[in-house]
């Protein structure tokens, strides 16, 4: 069918330069480009891909993306629930959040380091009403080995997006199911459980998939508020890309493919539950 | 829609409850902004002041002033993002029509493959792409950055026109056409006026989404190429607070009036797009 081969069509160029930019960074990990004289090979992949540091730094970068996007799906579905109806305190709650989603993520790390720094607005307004006696007693919020800072800056910024993606759901057919469920004498627990969390939940699990794979690369988030050790993927790849000792710039392109399949996978995860939810649309 | 929302009435303390998570919400939301205006009006606002003694104007007069750096990366950001969002919404418009008439697996890997650009962290992409616009000679360049920042938009371009042509009715064309209208006038008086909305807030998107890029910029642009991001990338590393919040006000201002834009175009069409 035309219409199917035009649609894919479509497809390919839209993804071409990812798979041009997969294909380069593929020739420069086996060293076919840009190896200084190594010889092509899977030599300089081995090596990359047995670094501690490297596994240590994807691992750090899964753990900031699963807490973040944990803590932001939460308060989504705390704060669609308490704030659902169309009073003033309810529109004026869901305005709020509308804020956060303004903030570029870099404008959002800034602020993160300006308030939850060694010295920045929490530690003094702490030291102002005598909690702490310096910044020395502030605990450690950015640049720490848990990510707390970067988890933080990204909770607050994701929420708002998947509070739109819930509120949609539940204005679309979901006050119906739900006025149904309550008519048939459900208990309002019974309709939560029965019918508001599927439903938040169906919805809401591509973007959930999309805000952890935003979050994983995440770059200029981390790159203010991530500790240098373990050192996060991203920053990583970067560190290796501008690495002074020339031979090792290569490495950028074996870590590079590795987020690439990371991400193309993320991207397989979505399509799926995507077209659940459409499939289910439809019928 | 919504008129017909009930509530059982809710005890006080539940009312209570609520209100109190609202100032708590408050807070949550607008202490970031606030922060950032007190800041860019102070001058050496350090530790451990809560509050700053010295105010001035200056670090908004630097961008009125000639030979500014910060306002050379404020115009090439709105160079940047203007000419992204157009691009990007040339492109992504017929993309996504044509994947709405098409159903089944065809369709749904035409969505995916759109969807690759926008989830492959940018880090990887540039790394990915640099060696590529190098060949054409085009890294380091304003084109270059160009070319980076419209292909995730155009990927999620693609995905929004996909969601609002698939509301869409494509019959209405069809019986115009067989009523005699050219190829154009259907374009013209029906496409087009029944699309304005989705097409405004797709420029409104594809605009933050260039306006906001850093990774992609800082990679491909090697430097060269100074928007308005990195501007308060390099303050906010170089421990220039002041310039990097006045920076930062300016970048949150426009996505402000976008997303209020859109909640206005949504609210009077009805039309949700993705």
């Amino acid at each position: 069918m035309t219409h199917s081969r035009r649609a894919l069509a479509v497809g390919v160029v839209l993804v071409l330069p990812v798979v041009v930019g997969f294909a380069y960074a593929l020739l420069g990990a086996t060293d076919v480009i840009g190896g200084l004289g190594q010889p092509p090979g899977l030599a300089r992949i081995q090596r990359v891909l047995s670094e501690a540091a490297v596994w240590r730094g994807t691992a750090w970068a899964m753990w900031v993306a699963v807490a973040s996007t944990t803590l932001a799906a939460l308060l989504a579905v705390v704060l669609s629930l308490v704030y659902d109806g169309t009073s003033r305190t309810d529109r004026l709650a869901r305005a709020l959040m509308n804020v956060p989603l303004a903030f570029p993520h870099l404008v959002a790390a800034a602020v993160g380091l300006l308030v939850l720094g060694q010295s920045g607005m929490l530690a003094r307004i702490l030291m102002f009403a005598g909690v702490i006696a310096d910044s020395a007693h502030m605990p450690e919020l950015v640049s720490d080995r848990f990510g707390v800072g970067v988890i933080v800056a990204l909770t607050w910024k994701e929420a708002p997006f998947l509070l739109l993606i819930n509120a949609a759901v539940l204005s679309g057919h979901g006050r119906g199911y739900q006025e149904v469920a309550r008519t048939h004498g459900a208990s309002r627990w019974q309709v939560l459980q029965r019918v508001t969390w599927p439903l938040l939940w169906r919805g809401m699990s591509p973007a959930l998939v999309a805000v952890a794979v935003f979050a994983f690369g995440s770059y200029e988030t981390m790159v203010l508020l991530a500790p240098s050790n373990p050192l996060a993927l991203p920053l990583l790849t970067a560190e290796r890309y501008v690495d002074p000792a020339l031979a090792r710039r290569n490495d950028a392109f074996v870590l590079a493919v590795l987020s690439m399949v990371i991400g193309l996978i993320a991207v397989a995860v979505y399509e799926r539950l995507r077209s659940r939810i459409e499939d289910v649309g439809h019928v | 829609m919504s008129e017909h929302r009930r509530r059982t009435s809710p005890s006080a303390s539940g009312r209570l409850l609520r209100n109190a998570l609202l100032i708590v919400l408050a807070l949550w939301t607008l202490a970031p902004l606030l922060l950032l205006i007190v800041l860019s009006l102070s001058r050496n606002w350090y530790a451990p002041a809560v509050w700053p003694s010295v105010w001035t104007g200056e670090h908004w007069g630097r961008l009125v002033a000639a030979a500014s750096s910060q306002r050379e990366a404020l115009l090439t950001s709105v160079a940047l993002a203007t000419l992204t969002a157009l691009l990007a919404c040339l492109l992504a418009l017929p993309f996504g029509r044509l994947i709405a008439q098409s159903r089944g697996w065809p369709r749904r890997w035409a969505a995916a493959m759109a969807f690759a650009p926008v989830a492959v962290p940018p880090i990887a992409l540039a790394t990915g792409m640099h060696f590529s616009l190098l060949k054409i000679g085009l890294a380091g360049h304003f084109g270059g950055v160009l070319v980076a920042h419209i292909i995730p938009a155009a990927g999620y371009l693609t995905l929004f026109f996909l969601g609002a042509f698939s509301a869409y009715d494509l019959r209405i064309e069809e019986e115009a056409r067989t009523l005699g209208a050219t190829r154009g006038a259907v374009w013209r008086r029906i496409t087009l006026p029944i699309l304005r909305a989705p097409i405004g807030d797709a420029l409104a998107l594809a605009f933050l989404i260039s306006w906001a890029q850093v990774p992609l910029t800082l990679l491909i642009g090697g430097g060269l190429v100074r928007t308005l991001p990195i501007d308060v990338f390099a303050a906010i590393r170089a421990g220039d607070d002041a310039r990097a919040a006045s920076g930062s006000i300016l970048l949150i201002v426009p996505a402000l009036l976008a997303i209020a834009g859109v909640r206005v175009a949504v609210r009077r069409t009805g039309v949700v797009g993705l």
